[in-house]
């Protein structure tokens, strides 16, 4: 298999499971939902074994940019839609704590949890990482 | 950083094919070499310079303000 064929493969995979998720979230099934995440995880790993797919370093660091680059978007982005929709209730606004408008705060503070996990895994990895490259900075 | 990845090629009759094949990357790849486009790692110009019977300073050529990029 080559690697149009792999890239033309995993499309369909990916249609099919975001197919199979509309009539979920529609029909308010999650067993349909997680047995298409399940059966779309398997399939993807089942496609990528068989292709055997070269990964070369161009590759490697195209994708480490790109999840930087998703990080340094992402977090700020979360981090400022949650303190956007915490600013309303936390600031007095008593319309914005009750009725059709509660939902904000909670969804605020489901964005700023989110921001902090994001942060803390990434300076986790960045941690440990670090170590593992020989960043500790002790002199031998 | 420039290199004379082209010129070695053609001496060794080697199209970007043959030759990602041989150091173990892909065609795009050797093709962002050429371009100026992606700096390879020092192993993989180790291999491009073992290839061509070469030695690195040969292929790639520094240029000053590389290493700000």
């Amino acid at each position: 298999m080559n690697k149009k064929r792999y890239l033309q493969i995993r499309a369909l995979v990916a249609l099919f499971v975001a197919t199979m998720m509309a009539i979920a979230v529609s029909n308010h099934s999650f067993l349909l939902a997680l047995t298409t995440l399940l059966t779309g995880m398997a399939l993807m790993v089942l496609v990528r074994l068989q292709a055997n797919i070269k990964l070369d370093e161009r590759e490697i660091a195209l994708r480490e940019k790109a999840a930087h680059l998703t990080y340094a978007i992402f977090a700020p982005t979360i981090g400022l839609g949650a303190v956007i929709m915490l600013i309303p209730t936390q600031g007095g606004f008593e319309v914005f704590s009750k009725g059709e408008f509660l939902y904000i705060e909670s969804l605020g503070m489901i964005l700023a949890y989110l921001s902090l996990f994001m942060i803390v895994v990434y300076s986790l990895s960045y941690f440990f990482l670090n170590r593992k490259y020989g960043g500790s900075g002790d002199e031998k | 950083m420039k290199n004379k990845i082209r010129v070695f090629r053609a001496l060794h009759n080697l199209t970007q094919e043959q030759l990602a094949d041989r150091v173990g990357v892909t065609r795009q790849t050797v093709n962002a070499i050429e371009s100026n486009k992606y700096l390879p790692s020092l192993g993989l110009a180790f291999k491009i310079a073992k290839l061509f019977n070469a030695k690195i300073e040969d292929i790639f050529i520094d240029e000053e303000g590389d290493y700000e990029k």
